[in-house]
C-alpha cells in the first residue's frame, strides 16, 4: 500500500460507524505536515468509536463522489504542483464538483487550495488552471517580493484559527466569494484585504498549516460533524462526536495566540456560517 | 551530458593522493591584516561581556572589512580545503573526517559547531592567521568545514575548496531554505562554477545528491560512497512517508526503488532514462546495530576491505562514517586509519553525545528535520529497553518557525518503549500534541527547558540515562543547563568543537 495511513481502507462498517476519508495525491502533495492533518481526524474520530478510512486518490484515478464523505487535498513542491493540476482538471474534476456541490465536506491546504480557485499565476512560466469551485485566483508577484511567511491568528466565527503559513502567491477572492476568516495576525490571503482562506458549501480552502487540525480541534469536528451528517442524517454530527477535553489542544492553541498578542475567543466549533 | 570520472571500488583503481598545494603568491594584504585585527578584538570584546563564544561575530566584522579574507586566508591552505554540505549529518562528518585525516597524520583545522554560514567560515579561519594576513605554521594543514546548505554556494565560491562532500538532501526548515529542489538547483549553480579539479565526494544513495555530478565537467574527478545492504523489516518500507525525492533529478520521472533504508535513501534507478544509482567507490555491506550503541558492518574500499564499527546510533550515521572515509581515501589515509579512526571516534556535540551527570547519565540525540527524528526514533523504537524521554522543540530561526514538520515524523515508533516523557521548549504544546496524538501522552509538558530537565530527571532511576532529543537551539539550551549543573564544558571551550 502507497500509504500506511490508508490501513483501515476496506474494511467493513459493521463494526460501528465509519467515515470514508479521500487523500487526494498523497504522494505527490505532502509537504508541511499535511499528514498531521489525517492523523488528527482519525485519532479524534477513533476517541468516538467513529473509524475513519483513508483512501489515497493517485494521479491518474477517477474520483467517485459516493465513493467518499470527506475529502483531504494538501500542499507541494512546485514542478509537482503542474502534475497534480493536470490531474485534477483531466481526470478528477467532474467527480470533484459533483461531491462539492453534494455538500461534501472538503478541505484543502496551501497548495491544494490554490488549485481549487480559478488560476494560480506564477512568477514564470504560464498559469496553472485550477477546477474553480473558488471565486478566487493566486498570482505570484516574482520573487523578489517577500513570501507570506509566519505564525498567523484567525477570527473564524466566534472563535479563532491559529496555524502557520508560507505561501509564494497571493490569493485574492471574486466579489461573491466567502473568506474563511479575519486575519488577526499574519499575511492571511495576500498581505492586503485582511481575509484567508476561502469556503464554498462545505468546501474549505485556507493557508494555514502546522499542522492546521491538531491545535485547532473545535475546526477538526466541525469537518468531521459536516461529514457525519451528510452521511448518518442530520444532528448526527453531534450525537455522534461529543466533546472531548482537550486541554493539550487548548493549551497550545492559546500559547500562540498569546504570542500573536491576539485575545482568545470562544473555544466553540459552533461557527455562524458564512454563506 | 557531461560525464565526470567516478571512481569504484571493483575498478580496484585506487584514486591518486592529492598533491599539496602549489605555494604561490601568498601577498600581504593590508586590507586583510585590518580585517583579521577588527574581527578579533570584536571577538574578544564578545567573550569578555560573557555574551557568547565569538564563533561568529569576528568574521562578520571582517568580511565587513575585507570581503576578500576568506578567499585570502582559504586558498594559503596548504592541503586544500574539504567543504561538508547536506541537509543531515554535517558536523559528525566533518567531526569523522577530521579524525580519520588526524589519524591520517595531517594537521586539521576546522570550524566551529554552528559556526557553517560564510562569517563563521571567516571566523575559523582568522583563528589559525597572524595578524600580517598570513597563515600560521605556514598553513601546514587541511581544512575541513561544514557548510550551510544555503551559505553553500557563497562559502565555495570565497573558498575555492578542492574536495566537497556532500551526505543528503531532505526537506528542513522549508520557510528557510525553501523547496528541496530549489537547495538542488542553487548548489548544482555553484558547482558548474567550480575549477575542474575540484573533487566531489557524493552520497550515491541520494539521487538528488547523486545528480550533482552532472553540473561538473568531463573528466572532473567524482567519487560516491553507500550502503550495499542493511536491515530493513517490511515494517519499515511501510511507514515511510518522509520522501523528499521521488523522481528523477534528470527526466522527472517516478524512480524505481529496489532498496530503501530511510527516506529516499537507498537503490534507485529511473526506468525512463535509465539514470540509476552509481556504483560507489566507498561502501559498507553487512550493515548491523548493537542498540543505541553503535554499527559493525564491512568497508569496502579502493584501498581493500575491512570490519568497522562506529559508536554512533542508527544507519544515518554509518553514511556519515562512510562519507569520512571516503574523504580518507582521497586524502591518502590508509585504510588501518580509517579504520582505527571510525572505532575511535567519539560523538560530537550533541550528536548522540554522552554526558555523565553525576550517577545518571544524559544522551543527546540532535533532531532538526523529519529525516532526521525518525532516524533518531527508529533508533529508540528498535532498541529492547524502554526509555526515559525528554523532547525539546523550538522554533527559533535556527530551528525553523514551521514546527509541522513533527507530524511527519513517526512518533508511533516509539510509543511503546516509553518509561517516562517530558516535553519542552516554546512548542512543549505541540510536542505534547504528537505524542498525544500517536497514542503517547506526556508525563509532563514543561515549556522551560531547565524546569523541564529537573522534571525528567526526576523520573530516571539512579544508574540509568535520560535520551533527551532536542531541535538545534533546544540543544545550545538544555546543554548550557547541564554545563550549568556542572556536568559538561560550555561549547566554545570544547577542543575541535
Amino acid at each position: 500500500m502507497p500509504d500506511s495511513l490508508a490501513e483501515n481502507a476496506g474494511e467493513n462498517e459493521h463494526n460501528g460507524p465509519a467515515l470514508r476519508l479521500g487523500h487526494l495525491y498523497p504522494d505527490q502533495l505532502n509537504m508541511y505536515g499535511d499528514r498531521g492533518n489525517i492523523i488528527v481526524l482519525r485519532q479524534r474520530s477513533a476517541w468516538r468509536g467513529v473509524t475513519l478510512q483513508v483512501t489515497p486518490l493517485e494521479i491518474g484515478e477517477p474520483l467517485d463522489p459516493d465513493a467518499y464523505d470527506m475529502l483531504f487535498i494538501g500542499g507541494g513542491q512546485d514542478k509537482e504542483q503542474d502534475e497534480v493540476a493536470r490531474d485534477l482538471r483531466e481526470v478528477k474534476a467532474d467527480g470533484f464538483l459533483r461531491a462539492v456541490e453534494a455538500d461534501m465536506p472538503v478541505l484543502a491546504v496551501c497548495g491544494g487550495y490554490q488549485l481549487l480557485a480559478k488560476y494560480y499565476h506564477p512568477a514564470e512560466g504560464p498559469d496553472l488552471e485550477g477546477i474553480g469551485i473558488f471565486d478566487a485566483w493566486t498570482i505570484h508577484k516574482g520573487k523578489k517580493v517577500a513570501r507570506c511567511i509566519g505564525n498567523v491568528a484567525l477570527a473564524w466565527g466566534e472563535s479563532t484559527l491559529i496555524g502557520f503559513e508560507n505561501h509564494g502567491g497571493r490569493t485574492y477572492l471574486g466579489s461573491g466569494a466567502q473568506p474563511l476568516g479575519r486575519v488577526l495576525a499574519g499575511h492571511g490571503n495576500n498581505s492586503e484585504d485582511g481575509r484567508e482562506g476561502c469556503v464554498y458549501r462545505n468546501t474549505y480552502g485556507t493557508y494555514l498549516h502546522g499542522s492546521l487540525l491538531p491545535k485547532n480541534p473545535h475546526f477538526a469536528d466541525h469537518m468531521l460533524r459536516l461529514a457525519l451528517d451528510r452521511r448518518y442524517g442530520p444532528g448526527s454530527g453531534l450525537r455522534m462526536l461529543p466533546p472531548l477535553a482537550d486541554t493539550e489542544e487548548w493549551r497550545a492553541h492559546e500559547t500562540m495566540l498569546r504570542r500573536l498578542n491576539v485575545s482568545p475567543r470562544s473555544h466553540s466549533f459552533d461557527v455562524a456560517r458564512t454563506s | 551530458m557531461k560525464q565526470p570520472t567516478p571512481v569504484t571500488a571493483s575498478s580496484g583503481r585506487a584514486h591518486s593522493t592529492l598533491p599539496p598545494v602549489p605555494r604561490d603568491r601568498v601577498r600581504f594584504r593590508i586590507r586583510a591584516s585590518a580585517a583579521i585585527a577588527t574581527g578579533r578584538a570584536a571577538g574578544t570584546m564578545l567573550r569578555r561581556l560573557r555574551l557568547g563564544g565569538g564563533t561568529s561575530l569576528p568574521g562578520l566584522v571582517a568580511r565587513y572589512v575585507d570581503p576578500h579574507v576568506t578567499k585570502h586566508l582559504g586558498t594559503q591552505m596548504r592541503h586544500g580545503n574539504i567543504v561538508v554540505t547536506g541537509t543531515n549529518g554535517k558536523t559528525t562528518s566533518s567531526a569523522l573526517v577530521t579524525s580519520v585525516l588526524r589519524q591520517a597524520g595531517l594537521r586539521v583545522w576546522r570550524n566551529r559547531e554552528g559556526s557553517n554560514l560564510a562569517r563563521g567560515i571567516a571566523t575559523s579561519l582568522m583563528a589559525h592567521a597572524a595578524l600580517s594576513g598570513k597563515l600560521r605554521e605556514q598553513g601546514d594543514a587541511a581544512g575541513v568545514f561544514e557548510v550551510d546548505e544555503a551559505a553553500f554556494p557563497q562559502v565555495v565560491a570565497e573558498l575555492q575548496p578542492r574536495t566537497i562532500l556532500v551526505t543528503n538532501l531532505f526537506r528542513d526548515q522549508l520557510d528557510r531554505y525553501g523547496e528541496v529542489d530549489t537547495v538542488a538547483e542553487r548548489w548544482r549553480d555553484a558547482l558548474a562554477r567550480l575549477p575542474a579539479t575540484t573533487t566531489l565526494l557524493l552520497n550515491a544513495d541520494d539521487p538528488a545528491v547523486a545528480a550533482l555530478a552532472d553540473a561538473r565537467p568531463t573528466g572532473s574527478p567524482v567519487l560516491y560512497f553507500g550502503i550495499e545492504d542493511a536491515p530493513t523489516s517490511a515494517d519499515d518500507a511501510q511507514r515511510v512517508h518522509v520522501v523528499d525525492t521521488r523522481t528523477c533529478p534528470r527526466c522527472r520521472q517516478l524512480l524505481t526503488v529496489t532498496e530503501r533504508f530511510y527516506s529516499h535513501i537507498g537503490h534507485w534507478r529511473c526506468p525512463a532514462c535509465g539514470f540509476a544509482r552509481p556504483e560507489p567507490a566507498v561502501r559498507a555491506r553487512q550493515v548491523s546495530f548493537t542498540g543505541l550503541e553503535g554499527s559493525r558492518f564491512v568497508l569496502e574500499t579502493p584501498l581493500g576491505q575491512t570490519d568497522a564499527t562506529v559508536h554512533l546510533p542508527g544507519l544515518y550515521n554509518v553514511y556519515n562514517a562512510l562519507a569520512a572515509a571516503t574523504a580518507g581515501v582521497v586524502m591518502g589515509a590508509t585504510l588501518p586509519a580509517i579504520h582505527d579512526s571510525l572505532e575511535r571516534f567519539t560523538p560530537a556535540f550533541g550528536r548522540g553525545e554522552r554526558i555523565a551527570m553525576g550517577d545518571r547519565a544524559a544522551l543527546l540525540l540532535l533532531a532538526k528535520n523529519p529525516t532526521g527524528l525518525n532516524e533518531v526514533l527508529r533508533a529508540l523504537g528498535q532498541d529492547e529497553a524502554k526509555h526515559h524521554l525528554l523532547f525539546i522543540l523550538n522554533d527559533r530561526a535556527a530551528d525553523g518557525e514551521d514546527v509541522s514538520w513533527i507530524w511527519d515524523a513517526d512518533f508511533e515508533q516509539v510509543t511503546g518503549k516509553i518509561a517516562s516523557l517530558t516535553t519542552s521548549g516554546l512548542r512543549a504544546y505541540d510536542l505534547a500534541l504528537r505524542f498525544k496524538y500517536a497514542g503517547a501522552p506526556p508525563d509532563t509538558v514543561e515549556p522551560d527547558i531547565g524546569a523541564a530537565l529537573t522534571a525528567a530527571l526526576a523520573h530516571v532511576p539512579v544508574g540509568e540515562t535520560l535520551y533527551i532529543v532536542p531541535t538545534y537551539t533546544a540543544m545550545l539550551a538544555v546543554r548550557g543547563e547541564i554545563s550549568r549543573r556542572g556536568y559538561a564544558p560550555r561549547y566554545w571551550e570544547q577542543k575541535d568543537a
